[in-house]
């Protein structure tokens, strides 16, 4: 599984809530597979997708909000997971995709194949679901409807050739869009 | 800043519709943080940079909050200011604490103390030092710039040594 098919399966299942996407290819994955009002499509500080993910599940606890991270996003905030896990938003679904690379910069390595990244998020307070295959994404999805958060998905993905194109909604339209759709 | 100024100015601001206060301490503010934690009314993050993350995702559900940290703090968020508050046009009040106002402060202090105007400067964001004579006046100025959904910085000078 690629990351953008990844990506199109739980933002269709994500429905109208909001998702704030990591920046790079993950916001353009985003962006090209399932464009809405209520995506934050996060385009520079690396890092901050969980962080302005948890502000947003705070203030709308009546909403399920997704984070879209990557593996050397997440590895670049880790103290986010303290400070998420230490709040236990029930809203809060947090999704990595995985592919043990930066591969928006040119395939460098992370170091996420050589930890255990569910681990860190366990003893972080998160509900944690590893996930290796479309199936079982799915079957996933399913089952963490009725669950309460903060839910921790790590989908391993492999990396591809394929390319979004970028974002084309300038940032304060990105922002504007956000404020209205919540 | 006396304790009792800091104290004020959490409940002036509060009152004021500024509803979240988020950030890393310093001792510099210790007061005004301590009021935060009385009220129950203070998130404590692991670096400045998760404060500011958080305190957008606030902003965008239209809360007003204010992100607080020391001068060391912000110069790591510098990156995060320019290509997330800046560039999204997020409006959030920071408070920083002025280390190495003082030319005798602690060494580690001085040069972030020394270049710190011009960095505030140099990265456009709109700042008003806040005292015990105009601290009114500062923070009305910093909830109108968030109403014009501009980003703000109220600095306050460190006038002591611990």
């Amino acid at each position: 599984m690629i990351r953008k098919e990844a990506v199109k399966i739980v933002a269709k299942n994500a429905g109208k809530n909001p998702i704030v996407s990591a920046n790079g290819f993950m916001s353009r994955d985003l962006f090209e597979v399932n464009d809405k009002e209520s995506n934050f499509y996060m385009i520079g500080s690396m890092g901050l997708a969980s962080s302005i993910g948890l502000g947003i599940a705070l203030k709308n606890p009546k909403k399920r909000v997704f984070i879209f991270d990557g593996d050397g996003n997440i590895l670049m905030n880790l103290g986010s997971l303290v400070t998420i896990g230490s709040l236990k938003p029930k809203n809060l679904i947090h999704v990595v995709f995985d592919n043990n690379s930066h591969e928006s910069t040119g395939n460098q390595p992370t170091n996420s194949s050589k930890i255990n990244l569910e681990k860190i998020a366990k003893n972080t307070n998160y509900k944690i679901f590893v996930i290796k295959s479309k199936r079982k994404l799915v079957l996933v999805l399913d089952q963490i409807k009725k669950l309460n958060g903060p839910i921790f998905l790590l989908i391993k993905i492999s990396t591809s050739n394929e390319r979004s194109k970028r974002v084309s909604w300038k940032p304060k339209d990105i922002r504007d869009r956000v404020i209205n759709s919540l | 800043m006396n304790e009792e100024i800091q104290r004020k100015i959490f409940h002036y601001l509060k009152k004021r519709k500024i509803e979240n206060f988020i950030g890393v301490p310093d001792s510099t503010l210790k007061y005004f943080i301590d009021e935060g934690l009385n009220n129950n009314n203070i998130i404590i993050t692991t670096r400045e940079e998760e404060a500011i993350g958080i305190a957008t995702g606030m902003a965008l559900s239209k809360n007003n909050s204010l992100v607080f940290m020391q001068n060391a703090g912000f110069a790591n968020s510098i990156s995060t200011i320019t290509s997330l508050v800046e560039l999204y046009k997020i409006p959030l009040i920071f408070l920083i604490g002025w280390r190495g106002y003082l030319p005798d402060d602690a060494p580690e202090h001085l040069k972030i103390g020394k270049i710190q105007p011009e960095l505030l400067k140099m990265i456009g964001l709109k700042t008003k030092i806040i005292t015990e004579k105009n601290w009114k006046l500062c923070c009305d100025w910093a909830v109108n710039q968030i109403k014009e959904k501009k980003p703000c910085a109220l600095v306050i000078r460190r006038m002591f040594h611990d």
